[in-house]
């Protein structure tokens, strides 16, 4: 078929690529940089360019055959462009904005070339046809995500980026039992292959345990708001580009596109996702340390977003769907700007800061409108996906749920309120800070500014995850 | 672009018109917002030329027929979709009349202040979302303006309050629940036919899903017009923010949209039985709103909390009469609607140029204005009259329809109704003699003098309109009438009341407040502690001491509740991340030093693993035979 270039493009472009980055950086740092962003740039293009043939209706396939009846091969239908298109325009920025944040560090080599990485991981990830090698992305993307919590080589540091290694790499051995035991049952790794087959609740439930400890959600989150001790653009990356992403992806290309689920799984899984969206907003209104509030905040969406796709309403889904994209664009903007307020105040405890706006007035102007649209008010992006998911949630089986996420909602309000008061409003604690260099500030400045367009031109999102959701689901 | 615009105005273009009034005073926005301070002449022509180019379309909306527009959008029926008719029609043009006025006044208000721009800004914007929330015919393109809202509120409120930004969060977080239970009821109510579009929804009952529906579409309403428990906010704004803020949004445009959204979901999403428990529910919120706001703006000592009280307290009557779900009670609450606004602007902008004046709105710094202010005190006294229900202005007929519903409800509702009517006479007695009678106070007063003449033009037209509205009250109530032809029949509400003896006792009542008024001022010899017989009074002293002390305010006990709840959550999250930091580990580590002492070298203790497994192969083996 035609096109099949594109996928291997977008994929190994960044996944080989990041290996030369080093090297180049032995002799021009500055041609490191820009290759990097060039790198997951082409990305970002070549998905947009297989946009066209997967709303077609026939979407780009490549398929190789393997001794022992294996198949590998990728597969670049709605779901998978929209989600390498979401991470690659997001993961685009924070390259951009890393130039002037990781500017004065030791390491930048291994960063750059982590950071690519790990897009590239992402980007394989969502094309697979294949369990095993969704499995092996996904740990590619584990061992990118160490070594970069742990940039800064502390001792506590390093204990972190253990711990998020651990738990994300213990739920995706259990997730890979899970993927075991499909294969038992259905004779194939091969997605399209087994599409439409009900699984066994053993195997919902260890690959619910790999999704779960990937997307941070209670009780497997814990290592999420630790990882805010990398450096922002990381941060950044984990939360609004790929890792968290993941885990949501794949829940929705399993359990929303291949296999029929016991209804139960409509009631079970928002009510774990509504818990989780609660307490992890109680959390975020007492933590004290900004990257951890936006971690809180983080996790709680990701309850709105699991809430959408597994309530078993079309509505809903594409909500979800739509959730992702939003939040990536305003989270991504809220942890540069965190990033930027760290830079220039050397704290990260809100209570020390005060007043910043008249110091930074792009970052405060930026950090709002991501928050708004974080919290689901017009004109911002964050409105159309929250109104989805809460009318999916009112319309699915269970009406109450969308009760519960009305409280996480107005909590969400209150806590991104009040870091947003606390540092950029009341007495001016750090009167000679300036704003950020010119990549920063202009990264942020996007990430708002896209925000407030995602929500004005609606049309053009929503019709992608309308198309997706109403093929996905007339199959 | 004046005469492109105009013929596309004459030739009632219904959907040329509604871009014109969404998206001219956006773009007019950010251009107030660019222009340099120092052009201060620029921006206010922009926020002049924006409001009359609205006002213009305004009127051709309200003369254009019924009119539906639709346009894709955001995919799942959420079109693009407006509809002109008689109702939106006469909203947004009440909604650009005030906006003109409004616009006018601060001009003049906000000349070297800091913030003009902004002000601008917002304003303009504002009045873009409101228009695009009336005219809206999709449940989703209405909330999106609505809500949009809240960043207006937000931005208008941090306007040189970058220090003390309380009063913000509170209103945005107060507006933002608010609105999310109007999210809630949308859905709710769409639910229930399936359909996202406004005109395709009439007549639900309000019962099993449809009284979730109804109660979170009415909580939504009332917490944009401000009635209790969304109220709190109000006063505190009446402080902080930029004074033209409050005729404009709490005073005025909050109110209509609100009630806009009331009378449409009490009376054509649902139906709501008079008399039914709902009914009643409604009626009670309007009458704990008239009796605990009336109350509180009794003893207050500033100008513009007193009148952000009595303004929540009018919301009150309102609701008393959307919620009898009476064709009179209707028609009594929209006629209020309007003719609240018209005082209450006309107060609160009457407070600014006394505030612009004298640099205060302390009463008890204030005195005697009458003499150097008299456009101002006059038009001051009028508006009072109004506000308070005397025969022949403006709120008495409106006040007089709402009496008629509650009585026919029943006779706790009046009664409460015309106990508010004594509250607010008191309080106005009070601040007005206060401010304008007796010997000439101020902090400045050799400076005294009249308002600039583009401040006195707005309040002095609204003055006039509490005169007109009541003297001629057919002209608004033939503009009101036809807009609910199918629920209220043939029936003329002008004219005077038709109960001889509600308008005696309605008297009687002015009566009791002017005498309590004399006993005070008699007993205490200052116009300013004449009600203060009532608030030292035994019980009520220490009730409104809490009050004062804010263990009154909803949003005082919602930040309580907030608090402990996120406590319990942190605790939850502390103990989640303790089993993997600390007992994992510790589980870890003793098994693993357990099974070190298990492998210590020693070549007997081999020998013993080394049988004891043989041994138990051995019998698994034979106990699997």
């Amino acid at each position: 078929m035609e096109g099949q270039g594109i996928i291997f493009v977008c994929i190994f472009v960044p996944l080989i690529g990041a290996f030369l980055l080093p090297i180049v950086g032995r002799v021009m740092p500055r041609l490191r940089n820009i290759l990097a962003l060039l790198f997951v740039i082409t990305a970002f293009v070549t998905a947009v360019i297989a946009l066209p043939q997967a709303l077609s209706g026939t979407p780009i396939l490549w398929q190789m055959k393997l001794p022992l009846g294996f198949t590998m091969g990728f597969f670049a239908d709605g779901l998978a462009v929209f989600m390498a298109m979401t991470s690659s325009l997001v993961a685009s920025i924070i390259v951009f904005y890393s130039f002037g944040y990781i500017e004065h560090y030791p390491n930048q080599n291994e960063y750059y070339m982590m950071v690519v990485l790990f897009i590239g991981s992402m980007m394989g990830l969502v094309y697979s046809t294949n369990l095993l090698l969704i499995y092996l992305f996904w740990e590619i993307s584990a061992i990118c995500c160490w070594r970069l919590i742990g940039f800064y080589r502390g001792k506590d540091i390093v204990l972190r980026a253990d711990k998020a290694f651990l738990m994300t790499v213990g739920g995706a051995l259990l997730m890979l039992i899970g993927f075991i035991s499909v294969y038992m049952q259905t004779g194939t790794f091969n997605l399209l292959e087994m599409q439409g087959n009900t699984i066994t609740t053993a195997a919902m439930v260890l690959i619910l345990f790999g999704i779960l400890s990937k997307s941070a959600t209670l009780p497997l989150h814990t290592w999420l708001p630790d990882a805010g001790v990398a450096p922002s653009p990381v941060t950044s990356l984990l939360h609004a580009a790929v890792l968290v992403k993941i885990g949501v992806y794949v829940f929705a290309r399993l359990f929303l596109v291949n296999f029929q689920l016991d209804p139960v799984w409509d009631t079970v899984v928002p009510v774990i996702a509504g818990v989780s969206a609660l307490v992890s907003a109680g959390a975020a209104m007492v933590e004290t340390d900004i990257k951890r509030i936006i971690a809180y905040s983080t996790i709680s969406q990701l309850g709105f977003i699991f809430l959408g796709l597994s309530c078993g309403t079309m509505v809903g889904a594409a909500g979800g769907l739509l959730y992702i994209l939003m939040h990536s664009l305003a989270k991504g903007g809220l942890f540069l700007c965190a990033g930027i307020v760290e830079h220039s105040t050397h704290t990260k405890d809100i209570n020390k800061m005060g007043g910043l706006a008249k110091r930074l007035p792009i970052t405060a102007v930026a950090f709002a409108l991501c928050a708004f649209s974080v919290m689901g008010i017009p004109p911002f992006g964050g409105f159309f996906a929250k109104y989805m998911v809460i009318y999916g949630a009112a319309t699915s089986a269970s009406p109450w749920l969308a009760v519960m996420f009305i409280i996480g909602a107005v909590m969400t309000i209150i806590y991104l309120l009040r870091v947003f008061i606390k540092v950029f409003f009341g007495e001016l604690t750090h009167p000679d800070i300036k704003e950020g260099s010119w990549e920063m500030v202009s990264s942020v400045a996007i990430l708002g500014v896209l925000s407030l367009l995602g929500g004005i031109f609606i049309n053009l999102p929503s019709y992608v995850t309308t198309f997706i959701i109403e093929s996905l689901l007339n199959l | 672009m004046i005469s492109g615009l105009s013929s596309l105005i004459t030739s009632g273009n219904g959907a040329g018109l509604i871009w014109i009034m969404i998206v001219i005073p956006v773009i007019l926005a950010f251009l107030a917002l660019i222009i340099p301070k120092t052009a201060y002449s620029g921006r206010a022509t922009v926020l002049v030329l924006a409001t009359v180019i609205n006002f213009i379309a305004a009127i051709a909306i309200f003369c254009t027929k019924e009119t539906t527009m639709l346009m894709p959008w955001a995919g799942f029926e959420m079109n693009l979709a407006f509809r002109i008719y008689s109702f939106s029609g006469f909203t947004v043009l009440l909604i650009a009349v005030f906006a003109l006025l409004v616009a006018i006044y601060s001009i003049a208000f906000m000349r070297n202040r800091n913030g003009s721009g902004q002000f601008f800004f917002y304003f303009l914007l504002t009045v873009a979302l409101a228009n695009g929330a009336v005219l809206a015919n999709n449940f989703v393109v209405m909330l999106f303006f609505w809500e949009g809202l809240l960043v207006t509120l937000f931005g208008f409120l941090l306007i040189n309050q970058h220090s003390k930004p309380k009063t913000a969060v509170k209103a945005l977080i107060i507006s933002g629940i608010a609105d999310l239970l109007l999210m809630l009821g949308i859905a709710f109510t769409v639910f229930q036919t399936g359909s996202l579009s406004m005109d395709a929804i009439s007549g639900l009952s309000v019962s099993g899903m449809g009284l979730f529906g109804y109660l979170c579409l009415m909580l939504g309403a009332l917490g944009k017009a401000g009635a209790m428990p969304f109220h709190s906010w109000i006063p505190d704004a009446a402080q902080d923010a930029p004074l033209p803020f409050m005729p404009f949004l709490p005073g005025s445009l909050e109110k209509f949209l609100g009630i806009y959204l009331m009378v449409r979901v009490s009376y054509e999403f649902y139906q709501l039985v008079p008399a039914s428990g709902m009914s009643i529910a409604v009626m009670i919120i309007g009458a704990v709103t008239i009796l605990l706001a009336g109350a509180m703006a009794l003893i207050q000592k500033d100008m513009k909390r007193l009148l952000a009280y009595q303004e929540i307290s009018q919301v009150g009557f309102i609701v008393l009469g959307v919620g009898t779900a009476l064709p009179v009670g209707l028609i009594g609450a929209v006629f209020h609607m309007l003719n609240h606004a018209t005082y209450k602007s006309c107060l609160f902008m009457t407070a600014g140029s006394v505030e612009y004046r004298t640099g205060t709105t302390d009463m008890s710094k204030l005195g005697g204005l009458m003499k150097v202010m008299p456009v101002t005190g006059i038009c001051f006294v009028i508006a009072s009259l109004a506000i308070c229900g005397v025969p022949g202005f403006s709120g008495f007929f409106s006040k007089e329809l709402i009496f008629d519903a509650a009585l026919e409800t029943n006779w706790i509702f009046y009664a409460i109704a015309v106990f508010g009517v004594f509250l607010i006479a008191a309080s106005f007695l009070k601040m007005g003699q206060a401010v304008f009678f007796g010997k000439v106070k101020a902090p400045n007063v050799s400076m005294l003098k009249e308002a600039p003449p583009a401040m006195q033009l707005p309040v002095v037209i609204l003055a006039i309109g509490c005169i007109v509205f009541g003297v001629c009250n057919f002209i608004p109530l033939h503009l009101i009438q036809p807009i609910f032809g199918s629920i209220i029949g043939n029936h003329d509400f002008s004219g005077w009341p038709h109960s001889a003896t509600l308008v005696i006792i309605s008297c009687v009542i002015l009566l009791i407040a002017v005498l309590n008024h004399i006993y005070g001022y008699k007993k205490t010899g200052a116009a300013l502690s004449a009600v203060d017989h009532i608030h030292y009074a035994p019980v009520l002293h220490s009730i409104y001491n809490g009050a004062e002390k804010r263990y009154t305010d909803p949003y005082s006990w919602l930040m309580v509740v907030v608090k402990i709840y996120s406590y319990i959550c942190f605790g939850i999250d502390r103990a989640i991340n303790w089993f993997y930091d600390v007992l994992l580990v510790k589980i870890v580590s003793f098994v693993s030093s357990r099974l070190r002492m298990a492998n210590n070298g020693s070549p007997s203790r081999y020998m013993v693993w080394s049988f004891s497994g043989i041994a138990f192969i051995i019998m698994l083996f034979i106990a699997l035979m």
